[in-house]
C-alpha cells in the first residue's frame, strides 16, 4: 500500500523534476532583496513595486516556455488537476498574507525580529523538505543549509543586520534592523534554491535526451 | 473460503496487475498525462504501456484525449470516472484484505 501511495505522490514531485520550481523560487527571494536593498535615492525606487509585479508576472510564464521546449519532450506533459492548483494558490496566498500581518504584530509588540525570521526560515525548511526533498535524496542537505541559515539568522548581531538595510529603500516604511533581517534571509534562501535548482537542471540535462535522440 | 480469501479474489483484476496498477495509480492523481510522461515515471517500453493502456482503455478505465497545447496537437491520457471509482474501490479492498 505505501508503494501505491508513493505512486500517488509521484506526479507532485515531477513539477520540480527540471528544478524549475526552485528556480523560480530563488528568483522571487533574490528579486525582492535586490529591490529591498536599493538606495532609496536611487532612480528605480519609484518603480520598484512595478517591477516585483512584472517578475511575479514574468517568471510563471518564463517557467512555462522553458517546460514546452525543455521538460516536455524529454520526459513528458502532465496537466494537474484543477483542484490542485486551485489548493496551491490559497495556500501561496494564505502565507502572502500572513507574513505581512505577521511582522505588524511583531513590530506592533516590539518582539525580536531575527527570532521571528529563525522561525519562519525554519518553517521554510519543513515545507522544502516536505515539498521537494522526499523525492531526491541529496535535497535533505538542502533542507538543512536552510534551516542551518535560519538558526544562523536568529543569532547575526543587531547592528549587522541593521548595516544590511542601511540607507535602503526598506529603512523608510521599516526600521532598519527589519529590513535587514527580510534581505539576509531572502537572499540566504533565494541563493540556496538557484544553486539547488541549477544543479537539478543540469543534471536532468545531462541524464535526460527527448526519445528521438536516445534512439539514435 | 475466509473473508480475507475472498476480499482478495474479488480485487479488480484489470488494475491488479504491477504495469496497470503503476499507470493508474499515476493518472489517478493528475487530471492527465501524455504517453511519454507514463513512459518516463514506469520505465516500460512503448510496446508494453500500449498494451496495458489498451487493456485499461477496453474496461473503460482510460479515454484518449486529442486537445491542443496552445497550436500543438496533444494526446492526452486521462483516468474516465469509472476508471477513478474502480482504483478508489481497489484500494478500499486492497487495506481491508491487508
Amino acid at each position: 500500500m505505501d508503494q501505491v501511495g508513493a505512486l500517488l505522490d509521484r506526479p507532485k514531485f515531477y513539477y520540480n523534476i527540471d528544478g524549475l520550481g526552485e528556480l523560480s523560487g530563488g528568483l522571487m527571494f533574490l528579486g525582492i532583496a535586490l529591490l529591498l536593498s536599493l538606495p532609496a535615492d536611487s532612480v528605480w525606487h519609484k518603480i520598484s513595486w512595478f517591477i516585483l509585479l512584472g517578475l511575479t508576472l514574468a517568471i510563471p510564464h518564463g517557467i512555462k516556455a522553458i517546460k514546452t521546449h525543455i521538460t516536455y519532450p524529454r520526459t513528458g506533459f502532465v496537466e494537474y488537476r484543477k483542484s490542485d492548483r486551485r489548493r496551491t494558490s490559497v495556500i501561496g496566498g494564505m502565507a502572502g498574507a500572513l507574513i505581512p500581518l505577521g511582522l505588524f504584530v511583531a513590530m506592533r509588540h516590539r518582539w525580536e525580529i531575527a527570532t521571528l525570521a529563525s522561525l519562519a526560515g525554519l518553517i521554510l525548511a519543513a515545507a522544502y523538505a516536505y515539498r521537494v526533498a522526499r523525492a531526491v535524496r541529496w535535497k535533505w542537505i538542502v533542507a538543512c543549509a536552510i534551516a542551518l541559515g535560519s538558526i544562523v539568522i536568529g543569532f547575526l548581531p543587531a547592528d549587522v543586520l541593521a548595516a544590511m538595510a542601511n540607507d535602503s529603500l526598506v529603512t523608510h516604511p521599516l526600521r532598519a534592523r527589519l529590513g535587514g533581517t527580510i534581505v539576509v534571509s531572502f537572499i540566504a534562501y533565494g541563493a540556496m534554491l538557484m544553486i539547488s535548482g541549477g544543479i537539478s537542471l543540469w543534471l536532468y540535462l545531462r541524464n535526460t535526451h527527448p526519445p528521438a535522440q536516445e534512439e539514435q | 473460503m475466509n473473508p480475507q480469501s475472498r476480499t482478495i479474489a474479488e480485487l479488480d483484476r484489470v488494475i491488479h496487475e504491477p504495469g496497470r496498477l503503476m499507470v493508474v495509480a499515476l493518472l489517478f492523481a493528475i487530471d492527465g498525462s501524455d504517453f511519454l510522461y507514463l513512459q518516463h515515471e514506469t520505465g516500460m517500453n512503448k510496446g508494453t504501456l500500449s498494451s496495458h493502456l489498451s487493456r485499461l482503455e477496453e474496461a473503460g478505465y482510460v479515454e484518449v484525449v486529442k486537445t491542443y497545447r496552445g497550436k500543438v496537437p496533444q494526446t492526452l491520457l486521462r483516468l474516465t470516472g469509472a476508471g477513478r471509482r474502480a482504483f478508489d474501490h481497489y484500494r478500499r479492498k486492497l487495506k481491508e484484505a491487508l
